[in-house]
Parts: C-alpha cells; sequence; structure tokens
C-alpha cells in the first residue's frame, strides 16, 4: 500500500510500522498481473491452500501464497527480483484447489511475463527460445535419434519444420515481431 | 477411419520415436488415422514462452494450429505439454476477441489467420470415448495381453489442469487412465500421492534441476512403495523427466530405482503384438526389459 495520511497523530504513531506503510509498493503492480495473468489476484484471503498444494514448497523457501500477497500490496520490486518465482512448475495444484477461485499458476506467469520486461529471464528459457529460432524444435533431432527412426520405418527427420525447413521463415516473423531473438541473444551474450 | 492431424512436438520424434511410431500404428488398429502436420513446430514450449512472454506463446501455437485449419482437421497430440499449449491456446483464442485480434495481426506478417475451425484432442481421451474408439474396442484389438503386469499410473499436469478450463472432471484422484491400462489385461496399481507433479515443468527442469529431481524422487519412493512393475503416462516429457531422471538421481542421490517408464502408446503397442524393437525401446535411459520379462 502507498503511505497513507490519516491526519491523526495517534494513529499515525500506531500505523508507523513498515508492514501498513511500504514506500516501495506500485499499485499498478496488481493491475498489470491480473490483466497479463487473466486472474483475479485481488480475491486472495490468504488461506494458504496453494501454498499447501505445491511441490516446490516442501523442499525450498518458495511459497506461492507470499506471492499472492505481495500482487495484492503492490510489492513489485520485491516479487519481479526474487528467484524462488522460477521454482513453480506450473502444476496448477494450487489453481484447481484455490476457494476463491484464482489461478495462482496464472499470477505467477503474469510475474515472469512482468520480470522479462526488465530482462530477469533464467538462461535456460532463453537457450531453448533460441533453440526454437534456429530449428523450429525446443529439442531438435540429433544423430542417434535420425538412426533410430529410420530403423522404425520412420522418415529421418519428422514432417515438421525439420523436414520442411521453409517453415521456419514463419517462425522467425513472429519471434522478430517481438524481438526475442535479439533479446535472447543480448542477454545471454550479457551474462557470459 | 477417423482422420486427425498428427501434432509431434518435440521429445517424441526426436527422442523417444517408439512412442510416434506407436501412435500412428496402434491408432490404426481402432479406427484412427494420424496424418502428419507439415510444417509444425515446438507448440511451443509452455514454460520458456509462456514465462517470457504469453503474446508470443499464443503466436507461436497459433501457427501450429493453423496449419490443422488449413488441412481442414482436428488436431491429435499425444503429449501433455503439447496440449497446454495446442488445446488451452485454441480455446482461448476461439472464445477471447482481443486474444485472438491480437494474435492475428502477427500471423497477417505470414499469411496467415486464426479462424477457431478445429477442436483438439490428445490421443488418450479419444480412445477413452465410447463414441470414437472406448475401453471395449480398444480391449479388443489387444493380442498380446499384458497379464500379470502391475502398472502405476503418472496422469501428469497440463492434460486435465486446471480442470475449469479443461473437460475431465476430477482432478484429485482421476482413474480412466487406469481402465485404459486394465483394458491392455494389466492391473493398474495406485499410489500415494498419484496427482502430484513429475517435477520437470515450467522450465524447473533447466533452471534446477536438483528441485526438480527431489520432487521425481518423491513420486519413486511412492511408486516403489506401492511395488509397480513399470510406471506408465500420456506425455513424452514426464517421461523423460522419470526416465533420465532416474539415472540423474542415481548420480546425484546415490539411490537407484530401476522403474520402466513407458508412455501409454508404447503399451499399447507391446499389447497389440508391437516387439521392443519396433518401438525402439532400447532408446529408454531406464532399462525396460524387467518388465518385457514379465509380460513376455
Ligand atoms: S489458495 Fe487462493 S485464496 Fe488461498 S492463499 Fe492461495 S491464492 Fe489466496
Ligand atoms: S502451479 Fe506452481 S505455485 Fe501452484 S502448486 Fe504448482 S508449483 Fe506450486
Amino acid at each position: 500500500m502507498a503511505k497513507t495520511k490519516y491526519n491523526d497523530p495517534k494513529l499515525e504513531e500506531k500505523l508507523r510500522d513498515r508492514k501498513y506503510y511500504i514506500t516501495d509498493s506500485n499499485p499498478e503492480f496488481l493491475k498489470d498481473v491480473e490483466r497479463i495473468g487473466r486472474t483475479i489476484a485481488h480475491m486472495c484471503f490468504q488461506c494458504g491452500t496453494c501454498t499447501g498444494s505445491c511441490p516446490s514448497a516442501p523442499r525450498s523457501s518458495y511459497r506461492i501464497r507470499l506471492f499472492m500477497r505481495k500482487a495484492v500490496m503492490g510489492l513489485e520490486d520485491e516479487a519481479l527480483t526474487d528467484p524462488d518465482l522460477w521454482l513453480c512448475t506450473t502444476c496448477y495444484s494450487c489453481t484447481d484447489r484455490c476457494p476463491r477461485d484464482i489461478a495462482p499458476t496464472d499470477v505467477i506467469m503474469a510475474m515472469r511475463n512482468l520480470a522479462a520486461r526488465r530482462d530477469i529471464i533464467p538462461r535456460n528459457f532463453l537457450k531453448t527460445t533460441q533453440l526454437i529460432y534456429q530449428t523450429g524444435h525446443g529439442v531438435p533431432n540429433n544423430d542417434v535419434n535420425r538412426a533410430a527412426r529410420r530403423k522404425l520405418g520412420l522418415t529421418e527427420e519428422p514432417p515438421t519444420t525439420h523436414m520442411y525447413p521453409e517453415y521456419i521463415k514463419g517462425i522467425r516473423k513472429i519471434m522478430d515481431h517481438y524481438g526475442l531473438k535479439e533479446r535472447a541473444d543480448r542477454i545471454l551474450a550479457e551474462g557470459e | 477411419m477417423r482422420q486427425y492431424a498428427f501434432f509431434l512436438g518435440c521429445i517424441a520424434p526426436n527422442r523417444y520415436p517408439g512412442i510416434e511410431a506407436a501412435a500412428i500404428k496402434t491408432s490404426r488398429n481402432v479406427g484412427i488415422e494420424l496424418l502428419p502436420l507439415n510444417g509444425a513446430s515446438c507448440c511451443p514450449a509452455p514454460g520458456a514462452f509462456g514465462s517470457i512472454d504469453l503474446k508470443i506463446w499464443y503466436a507461436m501455437a497459433a501457427r501450429n494450429v493453423v496449419l490443422a485449419e488449413q488441412m481442414g482437421m482436428d488436431i491429435a497430440l499425444i503429449c501433455n505439454g503439447c496440449y497446454k499449449s495446442i488445446y488451452e491456446v485454441n480455446e482461448k483464442l476461439k472464445h477471447n476477441d482481443d486474444l485472438r485480434d491480437g494474435v492475428n495481426e502477427v500471423l497477417a506478417e505470414i499469411d496467415m489467420e486464426f479462424k477457431g475451425s478445429i477442436d483438439v484432442w490428445h490421443l488418450a481421451e479419444l480412445y477413452y470415448d465410447p463414441e470414437i474408439v472406448g475401453v471395449k474396442k480398444l480391449a479388443e484389438s489387444v493380442t498380446h495381453p499384458l497379464t500379470g503386469a502391475r502398472i502405476a499410473v503418472h496422469y501428469g499436469c497440463h492434460l486435465m489442469k486446471p480442470k475449469k478450463e479443461r473437460h475431465f472432471g476430477d482432478t484429485e484422484h482421476p482413474m480412466w487412465i487406469e481402465e485404459l491400462v486394465a483394458a491392455l489385461g494389466a492391473e493398474p496399481v495406485q499410489y500415494r500421492n498419484k496427482m502430484l507433479c513429475c517435477g520437470a515443468g515450467g522450465g524447473v527442469r533447466g533452471f534446477d534441476l536438483t528441485h526438480a529431481l527431489d520432487i521425481t524422487n518423491e513420486k519413486l519412493i511412492n511408486l516403489q512403495e506401492a511395488g509397480a512393475d513399470a510406471l506408465t503416462e500420456v506425455c513424452p516429457f514426464c517421461q523423460l523427466q522419470y526416465d533420465r531422471g532416474q539415472i540423474e538421481i542415481e548420480e546425484k542421490f546415490g539411490v537407484t530405482y530401476g522403474l520402466p517408464v513407458l508412455h501409454y502408446n508404447e503399451l499399447l503397442g507391446l499389447a497389440q503384438g508391437m516387439s521392443p524393437d519396433e518401438l525402439a525401446l532400447d532408446l529408454h535411459a531406464v532399462s525396460v526389459d524387467p518388465f518385457l520379462k514379465k509380460i513376455l
């Protein structure tokens, strides 16, 4: 919440806690998250069903409920720079169980999109996009597999962009429309 | 024969081609013809692309859908991750004008347009649907029943969840894939926390392998406790996580399970008399032999 003036010195004193007066809060953050994630994050009443359902919670400091709170509180910087943001497996267990009909998974996806705008993207994500830019596949064919395919009576290259590389042009155009290739190259090079 | 455009994805054709070969052959035996979807690409990976920019994910997935629209055919596919991209984007674009308009603006640059004229199916749901195949017809296609094999099912996440955007009903204790397993003459096995994720999704396998494997390890502990002879799934990415993951778990955690992991289409292939060679089972990281000895 942005700092509020109550015009009551006693109340001001009582609420002078950081929990109430967070100056780095951005109220637009919640709106952005809800727009991108297409879900009603503000309805969260912090029951914790999501964290209780989460496969990543017992083995890390990642807490989906905490990210829900940060969305509502507008704690944009804290949420987007937390590496735990990338520990969600997108299993959707929380989404199926949330009693408020929110999709916490999509809140995470929205936050990742917002982090990506600040060039915070794990390298493995960027490398996958580069492979697709080059070949059309995130997991491309290789020689061992080609030999196996031949033995199975399949074509050495599957009838995808591998067999029809002329289709890769369209994929590149879509990615270039968003400047993804250039961004991935730049961020990966900066990290070298 | 019902015809579908066969969307392959990446991991089946490029790592476990036996799944692709089996899907084509086994489907033909139950009245489904899978035709090549020429020029298709990665779905694209919902974890990687969706996390960076959902709009790029929509547009890239839509390109694959449009290829099938141009064939005038519904899509059938064999991977939960592909289902997430292809099914979900197809539905979202059909029902949200704002998303469809945005995507079509980009697709116009490559002379394509998303029309929303086809549906997307996972092959497993077509097998289960009595109006398409059904458990009975599936059972009739079996020539080499998997008698005596105790098989556990991993449903995976992106086929059935989030349930309000799907049509599979209960996502806490589903049993329909067990019915597909029983149709092959095998005995389905239940285990603790069956619906837990394999650990690989959302880019986590690449971001923090140890974290991903720790989730897989929890599943393997539960599977071992139940005494399963094999694990089956309907997602090559889950298969990769369990299969290669067991080797990685051995290296990192020092535990060995030796649990064979087979895609449902590989099982169906065996039950319809395909040989291990015709399924390229030797490409599996964990040897399938103990399971084969049980059933052959
Ligand atoms: S389950 Fe839903 S309401 Fe409960 S804390 Fe999580 S997001 Fe909030
Ligand atoms: S979708 Fe993400 S946050 Fe939700 S339960 Fe699964 S791993 Fe946890």
